[in-house]
């Protein structure tokens, strides 16, 4: 067949891929300048347009960064970013997925924790806007359930359901991102790291911090534990007593606020 | 489903869902790019299910890279032809040229050589592509700013042999033709005469910017004059091809777009009655 990757058609892709990587400058022999303009600049708009089109991906992805960095440093991270993680992906959708890591680990970036959780949330939001649509259940049908049923009950989440913990107060910073000239988003230390859950209940994508124990109940909830187990969960912080009133408030909340996805019980079929 | 004639469209886009939904019938279809939607549920997917009720639907992929002598992306194919299942397209189109190679892909659309090489291997795969969709492709000639020593043939050569060789049809980008026309120093009008009449499915129209020494197709402005001009020429040429606009960038209010087409239907329209008398 054709399609090797030798031959004229391989060299001149490869050459030209490179040309827009900056690995070589090769690809100019193989373009011929025209009246008007010479073949560096016909090739710069090829060169620049790769740069130029993934920085605007970055920018629409993650708003809240150009708040925190403003432009200059936005570009300075987004074009190293884009030297170091070219596009894997036929959809510029999950171009940004590995920003966070990526800032994490480089230098300077690594010195801007809160800038790194500012990414990891911005991309958590985007995940949960398009992540597979499940309907959540109504609280009802789980108050129809026999007693017995509740003792080897079990749940899943929406599969738009993420937690994130985190060290800075981004979630809130990210709601004033509009508000402030780039680069002028101040994003404060939380007082201890929160976690916080991020879903899409129907087709607009909430956020809200959880309580200590409702992280700890909402992990346990998600690993598959039963409802008896989610109440011992629970009982760590509120002691035996509590813990079943407030494990069914905390699983009615979720219920209510689109978390839930679906049940099931060797009693009842869910 | 829509049972007017298909003629004059626009490309579905985020910023206008909700007038689209709340106002139907003011354009006869829409062209939907093909990734936007290759997502597993949302937004994207609620709207473009919900505006699918209501009007014909074309899908325009960006990432086929039928060019690339990387091997054909088996996912993104299955993905294309599951949205396809879902869409039921009038037909599926994409680009004549490569984005990207060795597994990465560079978010551009890179012109091909005009070789006898590149024909052979491009015919090849857009064979392929079509066995695997079980439709034929519709190809769009893409604007270009370099030109390779290497090339053979003409563009207008390339893309009307590679229809009979492969066949598969053409989306006919009237503002590449001219914004390559223009770089390249060919004229236009040969290029559209040369275009296999029975191949041409669509024709597409936008915006560019003019940078003096040559032009970038930006769409991010008003269709030109000059471009205007070789539409009615393509109209004369292929008559009852479905138009759409395409406005990527600084995207207007939906009613400007509207106007934008209204003077494609006026254009289409005086062409008829030149024609006819």
């Amino acid at each position: 067949m054709s399609g090797t990757n030798t031959g004229s058609l391989g060299d001149l892709q490869r050459a030209f891929q490179d040309y827009l990587f900056r690995s070589s400058d090769a690809f100019q022999a193989a373009v011929r300048d025209t009246k008007k303009a010479d073949r560096v600049t016909l090739l710069d708009v090829y060169r620049d347009g790769y740069a130029l089109r993934l920085i605007e991906v970055l920018t629409n992805d993650y708003p809240g960064l150009m708040a925190m960095a403003g432009p200059a440093d936005f570009d300075h991270v987004a074009r190293a970013y884009i030297a170091a993680h070219p596009s894997r992906h036929p959809s510029v959708r999950w171009f940004g997925r590995d920003l966070a890591d990526f800032m994490a680990r480089t230098a300077p970036y690594d010195k801007a924790p809160a800038a790194v959780e500012m990414v990891r949330f911005e991309w958590t939001l985007g995940e949960t806007f398009d992540a597979a649509d499940v309907a959540p259940i109504a609280a009802d049908v789980l108050l129809a359930l026999p007693p017995d049923a509740w003792e080897t009950l079990t749940f899943t989440a929406l599969p738009s359901l993420h937690r994130r913990t985190f060290a800075f107060e981004v979630a809130q910073a990210w709601q004033r991102r509009d508000e402030v000239e780039p680069g002028n988003l101040e994003v404060g230390r939380a007082d201890e790291p929160v976690t916080w859950a991020i879903w899409r209940p129907e087709r607009i994508s909430s956020f809200r911090s959880l309580d200590t124990d409702e992280a700890a109940m909402l992990e346990a909830l998600v690993a598959g534990r039963s409802f008896p187990e989610l109440c011992e969960t629970v009982a760590a912080f509120t002691g035996d007593d509590q813990a079943p009133a407030r494990a069914a408030w905390l699983l009615r909340t979720w219920v209510e606020g689109g978390m839930i996805a679906g049940f099931s019980s060797r009693a009842a079929a869910g | 489903m829509c049972a007017a004639a298909v003629d004059f469209g626009l490309g579905l886009r985020p910023e206008h869902y909700e007038e689209i939904a709340a106002s139907p019938g003011r354009v006869s279809w829409f062209e939907a790019l093909s990734e936007n939607y290759m997502v597993p549920g949302g937004s994207p997917l609620h709207w473009l299910d919900r505006i699918r009720r209501d009007y014909p639907i074309a899908l325009h992929g960006v990432s086929l890279s039928i060019g690339s002598i990387d091997p054909l992306d088996e996912r993104y194919l299955d993905d294309l032809k599951a949205l396809a299942d879902r869409v039921e397209p009038m037909w599926i189109s994409d680009h004549l040229c490569f984005t990207g190679l060795r597994g990465l892909n560079v978010h551009d659309l890179l012109p091909l050589p005009y070789t006898e090489e590149a024909l052979d291997h491009v015919a090849e795969r857009v064979k392929r592509v079509q066995d695997r969709l079980g439709r034929r492709l519709v190809l769009e000639n893409v604007s270009s700013y370099v030109t390779y020593a290497a090339s053979e043939l003409s563009e207008w050569e390339f893309i009307a042999e590679l229809g009979r060789r492969a066949d598969c049809d053409i989306l006919l980008d009237i503002n590449n033709v001219y914004v390559s026309a223009s770089n390249h120093e060919f004229d236009a009008q040969a290029f559209l005469r040369a275009m296999p009449r029975e191949r041409v499915r669509q024709f597409h129209l936008a915006g560019h910017t003019h940078k003096g020494s040559h032009i970038i197709d930006t769409h991010d402005h008003p269709i030109v004059p000059d471009v205007w001009t070789l539409y009615a020429e393509a109209v004369r040429l292929f008559p009852g091809v479905p138009t759409m606009i395409e406005r990527d960038a600084d995207i207007p209010p939906y009613e400007e777009l509207l106007a934008e087409l209204d003077v494609a239907r006026g254009i289409a329209a005086s062409v008829a009655r030149e024609v006819a008398a």
